[in-house]
């Protein structure tokens, strides 16, 4: 479950101080696929970054299945992340000078096992395998398409099977096509691992698919909607 | 594209607690971005290898280069210490000469006696040399005709005499010579004497004989005046001439004392100042080195800060990180190192072969294992602490970068929350400081010198830093009033060393101080190869003449004036014989037990001169004003060891009379002048009124030397002539060696910097590639882009360049003073660093933005 509560965010640009975030309060319970939305500017990516402890806030507070993290150091927040959250990024990030399988190993080997463990060499090459890259294990980044980069990335989010997992338009940077095969594949292995996913999207489509919307406009939240309900309403706002 | 996570997949692997990443995951990945890319490491790994392999090689270089001038050194005096005493040794002073330790010793016994041929029956008074061939001399060799050497030449049957024996006696090699009691066989001619300053200027032409022939000859009575000398040399690994110095003084009190580096003070003096400027070289060595590892290494890493921001978004902790590019900086220092020692050891190989003829250097051919360790290790370490500030950085990158590239900029701190901020990199500052102190000492065995340095290196950088702000704020604010009127691709140009992030003060100190201390390296260079040429250089005395009757003074003078090839007048020395009597009061057998030099209180020369000597430089006090009376100047060794001062009163007797007088100075002597063993000079009304017998010196061409000894006998038979020129060629063979080596090295050294430097400027390539990627998107022009790069590479090198002079001018002035060299500032080489610096940041940028230039920006852009 993440917990939000009054969050800020303001940060320094030249003499300017920008208000990002305005004071947001959110819970989104466990197993929930709640999507973010808003238009440019609208504070959704800092958000993202302040429920993974990627940054820390000016005021407020995240709480990760009860642990509360903005004041967390950063060792602290990295054993967090490990241990709860997996990332999924528009632009794949994956570290260029690792094979597909070294990169979905390595939150694995971060958490201080050894890559020759048998277990964690078998799950990763069965985490690609189910993504369709079974024959691209030992292919660097570079040689592969952007598809197959970010299904490389949703292997590698799932690696440890977090209770949370976080996707920031994990589908912006692919063609239709691959976009809906990844988002697929994303929210089979949500339901399945029935971790929490809260993805950032400007993808009417994608957040159609949403448990719930949570609409942002000049670091407020403007609307929080659940499936349910007709999404009219949220559509108009974009 | 047909897969599916299903629930198939394993079990996820659980974390474990007290977790870290394993060593061989971080050296995996580490090693993976090494062979992604090497060429990107290449800048890292020459950085270490120069700075090792001038280390390594110029260190090793010096060391055998050092141990060959200090051989040739203690030619001049065929010893590492000697002591010369005007009587046979005590029963009790040999058996405290055999209970030294780890020395060897022989002795040479020095008398005039009177010599004759059976084909010219008048005597001739000769300066007669008894020595044991079997181990004297222990350095250096006599050069004799017909070639051979001592061992083989001289027997108790026979003896090896000077040129002018045989011109004055109408002898031949191979006649015989009749000494005492005994008839000798002439086996030859001595051509050169090594050790011929350091003997007794004793009257007549040199015989040389063994100490057998001597015994045998029935000469040497009890009683007659002989000069002993014992020379004695260390055992190979023994290297305290001091302590054998203070304890041969100790068992010899009544002897005077020297050892080799005081044979030659000049000569010593210039070498010490070769081995400071050697040390030098290789502490800048190491720090450019330094500097170019640290330069190349802060670009890799903020190359990097993306993949550094994803690896903390899925979880990595900063000690993960940390130990990944830990392990790759020794992996760049382990690769850089083996380069360098590699090359080190190339240099110091092959130079010695190349240049054979200049340089008189065995290589060393076995692998000095123990040296190149050490430059592996400093190497090492160099690398992992100047690479340890980029590397702490790391905590301080940001994981959400990787969803936002945001220019955040840094509000203002208080003093003590930026201690907070970077408490760890002052620890690490601090830590460096140490560590560099530590390999400083290392290199130039000198804790003092260690400390001077990174005080002063610390100091300097402190003083650019500030300097190089300065400089780039005065820009900014001329370029804020201006920049309407400049052409736009000089305002773009300008403007760009103020790019976010551009680090212009970091580049522009690494840079400054860079070129600082490759300037002062060519600085001192010249000074003191300058000093060392003036200080032995050509119109040095090579002729001596001693026993001049005063009424034979000014004709010798002007007969050796009108020959061809003479240098200057002739200096000359007046010598009156006279003993000392008291000194501050205390006389007889009191004075004895003081550590007055007994020889001293028998018998001393005494001189006299109103003006400072040539070749003297007064220590403590003044000279008087001519004319003054009572006066006297003291060697300053001898002064120490009488434990005299300035101010402190003596009393000589001259024939019986008394001539009390004041200390006015001490004073040191270059040993190359006729001045140059004197001990106490007078002022002149104390003496002149003596009888007196002269001694000149002058410099005469080589070639001329054996004309004018003939026309000197013929007009003054009694005048003996010692040639030394042969010895002076040794002395100026020695700096010409000095010369060319610390020149050689200097530029290695001063060509390495340069590499280091450019290394720097290209660091800074990454920052440019997204700004060409804009320009080109924007439609610039290659040349367009070009320019703008040009004009800020130029700006940057011109500041870099001027701190760079003025701090290597300040840095010079001070080393200088401490050498007590004399300073000039040189215009036309500080005009040339500036502009040179300008040049090289230009082109360096150039170069490696050519690629940059020429590529699709979008190319681009994949390939970063």
């Amino acid at each position: 479950m993440i917990e939000v509560r009054g969050l800020k965010k303001s940060i320094h640009n030249g003499t300017n101080l920008v208000e990002i975030l305005r004071g947001i309060d959110l819970t989104i319970p466990g197993g929930q696929f709640a999507a973010i939305m808003g238009p440019s500017g609208s504070g959704k990516s800092t958000l993202l970054g302040l429920l993974a402890g990627l940054d820390a806030p000016t005021e407020g507070e995240v709480i990760l299945d009860g642990s509360p993290i903005s004041r967390m150091n950063e060792d602290e927040l990295a054993e967090i992340r490990g241990r709860k959250l997996g990332f999924v990024f528009q632009s794949y990030q994956l570290i260029p000078m690792l094979t597909a399988l070294e990169n979905v190993l390595l939150p694995f080997e971060l958490s201080g096992n050894s890559h020759h463990s048998g277990d964690g060499r078998a799950r990763a090459t069965e985490l690609l395998d189910s993504v369709g890259l079974g024959d691209r294990l030992h292919h660097y980044p570079v040689q592969l398409s952007g598809g197959e980069q970010q299904r490389v990335a949703l292997a590698r989010a799932f690696m440890l099977e977090p209770p949370i997992v976080l996707a920031d338009e994990p589908t912006g940077n692919l063609d239709s096509h691959n976009g809906e095969h990844v988002l697929d594949l994303l929210l089979q292995r949500h339901r399945e691992s029935r971790a929490t996913l809260v993805m950032v999207t400007h993808d009417p489509l994608i957040s159609a698919r949403a448990e719930r919307r949570i609409l942002l406009r000049d670091g407020l939240v403007i609307e929080d909607t659940l499936a349910q309900e007709p999404i009219a309403a949220a559509e108009a706002h974009l | 594209m047909n897969g599916s996570i299903n629930g198939s997949v394993n079990a996820p692997a659980k974390r474990t607690t007290g977790r870290a990443l394993s060593s061989s995951v971080a050296l995996r990945i580490a090693w993976r971005e090494f062979e992604a890319a090497p060429a990107k490491f290449i800048f890292v790994i020459v950085s270490v290898a120069i700075g090792v392999a001038a280390l390594t090689g110029v260190r090793g270089f010096t060391e055998s280069f050092q141990k060959t001038l200090l051989g040739q050194a203690r030619t001049i005096m065929a010893a590492d210490v000697s002591a010369r005493m005007f009587r046979q040794p005590s029963a009790k002073e040999i058996a405290g000469l055999n209970a030294l330790q780890g020395v060897e010793r022989t002795q040479v016994t020095e008398m005039v006696s009177m010599a004759s041929t059976p084909s010219d029956p008048i005597p001739l008074l000769v300066s007669l040399k008894a020595v044991d061939p079997s181990q004297y001399p222990f350095y250096g060799a006599y050069k004799l005709r017909p070639a051979g050497t001592l061992r083989e030449e001289l027997s108790p049957e026979r003896v090896l005499v000077g040129e002018d024996l045989l011109i004055r006696l109408h002898a031949q090699i191979g006649d015989s010579l009749k000494l005492g009691n005994s008839t000798f066989r002439i086996a030859g001619v001595i051509e050169r004497e090594p050790d011929r300053m350091n003997s007794s200027m004793g009257i007549g032409p040199r015989v040389l004989i063994t100490r057998q022939g001597l015994a045998e000859s029935g000469l040497l009575q009890p009683g007659s005046r002989a000069g002993e000398r014992f020379l004695m040399r260390l055992q190979p690994g023994a290297s305290d001439i001091k302590g054998l110095h203070a304890q041969v003084e100790k068992v010899l009190p009544e002897a005077q004392v020297t050892d080799f580096r005081e044979a030659n003070p000049a000569l010593t003096r210039g070498l010490d100042r070769a081995s400071s400027m050697l040390s030098l070289i290789c502490l800048v060595a190491m720090v450019l080195g330094a500097i170019g590892v640290a330069m190349s290494m802060r670009a890799h890493l903020e190359q990097r800060m993306d993949i550094l921001a994803t690896m903390k978004s899925i979880g990595a902790r900063s000690s993960d990180i940390l130990r990944i590019y830990l392990l790759q900086t020794l992996l760049l220092g382990l690769a850089g190192g083996l380069v360098g020692v590699v090359a080190g050891f190339g240099v110091e190989w092959t130079i010695p072969l190349l240049a054979a003829k200049l340089l008189p250097i065995e290589p060393s051919l076995r692998l000095p294992v123990r040296a190149g360790l050490a430059g592996l290790g400093t190497g090492m370490l160099t690398t992992l602490l100047f690479c340890l500030p980029p590397l702490l950085d790391i905590r301080r990158i940001k994981p959400n970068l990787v969803l936002r590239r945001q220019v955040e900029t840094q509000p203002e701190f208080t003093l003590a929350e930026r201690w907070q901020r970077r408490r760890m990199q002052w620890i690490a500052t601090a830590v460096i400081l140490i560590a560099l102190a530590g390999i400083a000492a290392g290199l130039t065995n000198s804790l003092t010198i260690a400390a001077w340095f990174t005080a002063a290196l610390v100091a300097l950088l402190l003083f650019i830093t500030l300097l190089a702000r300065t400089l780039l704020r005065m820009l900014r604010t001329a370029l804020a009033r201006t920049r309407l009127s400049l052409p736009s691709a000089v305002r773009h140009g300008l403007s760009n060393l103020y790019r976010p992030g551009n680090q212009s003060t970091a580049v522009l100190t690494a840079l400054g101080a860079g070129i600082m201390l490759i300037l002062t390296v060519f600085l001192m260079q010249n000074a003191v190869l300058r000093d060392l040429q003036e200080t032995l250089g050509k119109g040095l005395p090579n002729i001596f003449l001693i026993d001049i009757a005063t009424d034979e003074l000014d004709g010798v003078a002007s007969l050796i004036a009108k020959k061809p090839g003479v240098h200057g007048a002739m200096e000359r020395l007046p010598v009156v014989a006279g003993r000392l009597n008291e000194v501050n009061g205390t006389s007889g057998d009191a004075l004895k037990q003081e550590r007055v030099p007994r020889h001293l209180l028998q018998s001393v020369s005494l001189t006299w001169s109103d003006t400072l000597p040539a070749g003297a430089k007064v220590h403590a006090g003044a000279w008087w004003k001519p004319g003054d009376e009572g006066k006297v100047a003291v060697s300053e060794g001898l002064a120490r060891r009488m434990h005299v001062g300035v101010g402190s009163t003596m009393l000589f007797t001259v024939q019986e009379q008394r001539i009390p007088v004041t200390v006015s100075a001490l004073y040191a002597n270059d040993g190359q002048h006729v001045f140059g063993r004197s001990e106490f000079i007078l002022s002149q009304r104390s003496l002149a009124h003596f009888p007196v017998v002269w001694y000149g010196a002058v410099h005469l061409d080589t070639a001329q030397i054996p004309q004018m000894q003939r026309a000197l006998f013929a007009a003054y038979p009694t005048v003996t002539v010692i040639n030394i020129a042969d010895l002076l060629d040794t002395v100026a063979g020695v700096v010409h060696q000095v010369t060319i080596i610390v020149r050689f090295l200097a530029a290695f050294s001063i060509l390495s910097g340069l590499v280091i430097l450019a290394s720097s400027v290209a660091s800074t390539r990454f920052r440019r590639i997204r700004e060409v990627v804009v320009l080109k998107t924007l439609g610039a022009r290659r040349a367009r882009v070009a320019a703008v790069f040009g004009v800020e590479f130029t700006v940057l090198g011109l500041l870099a360049g001027c701190v760079g002079v003025i701090f290597a001018n300040l840095l010079t002035f001070i080393l200088l003073h401490r050498l007590d060299v004399t300073f000039h500032l040189q215009w036309p080489a500080a005009a040339a660093a500036a502009a040179g610096t300008a040049l090289l940041a230009v082109i360096t940028g150039w170069l490696v933005s050519i690629r940059i230039l020429g590529q699709r920006p979008l190319e681009v852009l994949r390939e970063e």
